[in-house]
């Protein structure tokens, strides 16, 4: 980022959220859940769609250096490393809102004693820490060369830093730059069936529920893959446009985006109209539930128009523009929220048996009455600021794009 | 006249149920099978089951285990009401234990989905996959939240916490003494079948409490028993059985 005044306006941004979102944080630590709006027939909400918001974020950053390293595809070579450091960023903030969720977070330690191998949530903790480890060390090997350098470097501010990060490696040779690329392609090679899994098995968390009109069936995990990739993928475009790395690159990946995007609505309209032809009572009113119901505009206004109709006139039409294809991504990017909220609350907000509604009495146990509170924002806005001031100054003070400049000869 | 008080029952169904237990109680437990019917035209809606569960595992609020459904059948003028009182139905297929990252809920040697609270880590997995919506997660709320406190002038939260909210649970067989954070706060909590009650040779509080005596509790491998005679009625079916989780809460239509 070369703008240095929007950088600063963007940090005081994440610091600002960092020390608003503290008072959630900490209400949370004190009370536990209930200070939550959170109930026994709506247990999952607003930090399980952040938590897949920042999933899906992961995803388009995956996709970047699979086919980089993979694939050696040569023209996503100088967002290569940056990707990974999304990666690691977006992984990192999705850990840290589903710990957030959790009624007893310092009883994770019984994952490792007890471990429920039938159970979706701990392959998917697995898979996190495998995706966690991956990408640190891709990170680390793609990084590398550039640390070592700067660590040389007598003028530069936090030179420490960067010979403790080089792990007291003082020179670089060719040698040594032919085993990191080595090394990055085996993590990228090993990343793949994990990476897939991973996507895969928080598809499956819901894909397998019975009873459960939006999420139970096989069409889950398959769409979690494609919003995943939808979103990630407009996260990159985005960054590229930003860091002003190439706009050849904006335009390849914006056709990329538009693709994902029909194909997602494609897949959506499927949803919607075999959910509505079964006739069950329950698919109907889920999906009514998105479509009509009290939080309707959350589906029309931020999903249908301005996070699909707007992106996909401005990716059709204005696509030779990069600012009109950052500006879709962009779109695309922060309106995803609403997807994952109307994917996760509406198939909990139906009764699962008929008279449940009218019945003893208690807010927390009525499925129409969730809607995020004070604290669950805030706790989202501190993860949401601890993220962007991560990958603020991990893009300032790590060579996260430098070490992309011609790492297409690298590929 | 004498016909009609021969039609009467000749002893409480509970004592027979009582019989029933002290012989299931002289089992190995494993060759006991918990089981409950509920007979729907003898339910009369008085909620007085799900009260006395509540009280008998002094459920915080917004915590429940068994509720009494309302249906409303036809239309006006033939219009008439149905209770559908409904426990966990302690499926013998369970797809609430499954879904359990850390094996803190499983099916016991008896037929009983229990829960280890000291076990739970509170992802709260469990409660959407029941498709019974039979769980429900405690979130620490307090009957006396927001009662004054001012002792010798007033009967503040204290003195009424003492009655009933600081009262120890007795679940499981355990003593859950405080509700400042520990479990079961922030536990899945769900019916256990009064697991605690049947090892002192009481039946669940739900059983006891049915003023209409629409609750009946056994061991379905007991042929002399009065569940046992029950589930043979061509009345008997079970809640949502297409979907296979065969529970062992059968209803009496």
């Amino acid at each position: 980022m070369n703008d240095n005044r929007l950088f600063k306006i963007l940090v005081t941004l994440a610091i600002a959220g960092l020390v608003i979102g503290s008072w959630g944080v900490i209400s949370v630590l004190i009370w536990g859940k209930k200070v939550t709006a959170l109930g026994s027939y709506v247990p999952w909400g607003l930090w399980v769609a952040v938590y897949l918001f920042f999933l899906g974020l992961t995803a388009g950053a995956f996709l970047i250096t699979i086919l980089t390293y993979v694939f050696r595809v040569k023209i996503f070579a100088p967002i290569g490393p940056l990707s990974a450091f999304t990666v690691l960023v977006a992984l990192t903030c999705e850990v840290i809102i589903i710990s957030f969720d959790l009624g007893h977070l310092f009883r994770v330690y019984r994952l490792l004693i007890s471990p429920g191998f039938t159970s979706m949530i701990f392959w998917m903790i697995v898979f996190t820490n495998a995706m966690l480890v991956i990408y640190l060390l891709e990170c680390f090997y793609l990084l590398r060369e550039n640390l070592i350098q700067w660590a040389q470097e007598e003028e530069r501010p936090g030179r420490k830093i960067y010979q403790f990060l080089s792990f007291g490696k003082t020179s670089f040779s060719d040698a040594d730059r032919v085993a990191d690329h080595r090394q990055v392609r085996l993590l990228s090679i090993i990343s793949l069936p994990v990476g897939l899994i991973f996507y895969g098995v928080n598809g499956a968390i819901f894909a397998i529920l019975l009873n459960r009109p939006i999420w139970n069936g096989a069409l889950t995990p398959l769409l979690f893959i494609v919003t995943a990739l939808l979103s990630g993928g407009a996260l990159i475009t985005f960054l590229t446009y930003v860091f002003k790395i190439d706009d050849e690159l904006v335009h390849y990946l914006g056709h990329v985006v538009r693709f994902l995007l029909v194909v997602f609505l494609f897949l959506e309209l499927l949803q919607f109209f075999v959910g509505y032809n079964t006739g069950v009572i329950m698919n109907r009113t889920s999906l009514d539930i998105i479509a009509f119901g009290s939080y309707w505009w959350v589906f029309w206004i931020f999903h249908v128009v301005l996070g699909s109709a707007i992106p996909l006139y401005l990716l059709a039409v204005h696509h030779q523009s990069t600012k009109a294809v950052a500006w879709a991504c962009f779109l695309i990017m922060i309106t995803f929220i609403a997807v994952r909220l109307n994917f996760v609350i509406p198939d909990q907000a139906v009764y699962k048996l008929e008279g449940l509604e009218a019945t003893f009495f208690h807010w927390r146990l009525r499925t129409d009455q969730y809607f995020p509170n004070l604290n669950e924002w805030l706790v989202s806005l501190w993860v949401f600021s601890l993220g962007l001031l991560a990958f603020l100054l991990g893009s300032r003070w790590l060579p996260v794009i430098s070490a992309g400049k011609g790492e297409e000869e690298h590929v | 006249m004498a016909t009609a008080l021969t039609d009467l029952p000749q002893q409480d169904p509970l004592i027979r149920m009582q019989r029933d237990l002290k012989r299931a109680s002289q089992k190995k437990p494993e060759d006991i099978r918990w089981g409950m019917v509920i007979d729907l035209a003898r339910c009369i809606g008085c909620h007085a089951c799900t009260l006395g569960c509540v009280a008998e595992n002094k459920l915080p609020p917004g915590v429940v285990y068994r509720v009494v459904l309302e249906e409303e059948v036809g239309h006006y003028p033939m219009v008439r009401r149905r209770f559908v009182p409904r426990p966990c139905v302690h499926c013998q297929n369970p797809p609430c234990t499954k879904v359990c990252p850390v094996t803190a809920t499983w099916k016991n040697e008896q037929g009983a989905v229990i829960i280890d609270y000291n076990r739970c880590i509170g992802c709260r997995y469990c409660l959407v996959a029941c498709p019974y919506a039979a769980r429900t997660s405690d979130f620490g709320e307090w009957y006396t939240d927001n009662t004054p406190d001012l002792p010798g002038k007033l009967v503040g939260r204290k003195t009424a916490g003492n009655d009933y909210e600081l009262h120890p649970a007795a679940e499981y067989g355990m003593k859950w003494p405080d509700r400042n954070g520990g479990s079961p706060v922030g536990n899945a909590r769900k019916c256990h079948f009064c697991l605690h009650r049947l090892k002192v040779g009481m039946l669940p509080a739900c059983v006891t409490s049915c003023v209409g005596r629409a609750t009946f509790f056994g061991d379905r491998t007991d042929p002399d028993s009065l569940l046992f005679e029950l589930l043979g009625s061509p009345r008997i079916f079970r809640l949502k059985e297409e979907l296979g989780t065969q529970p062992s809460v059968y209803y009496l239509k």
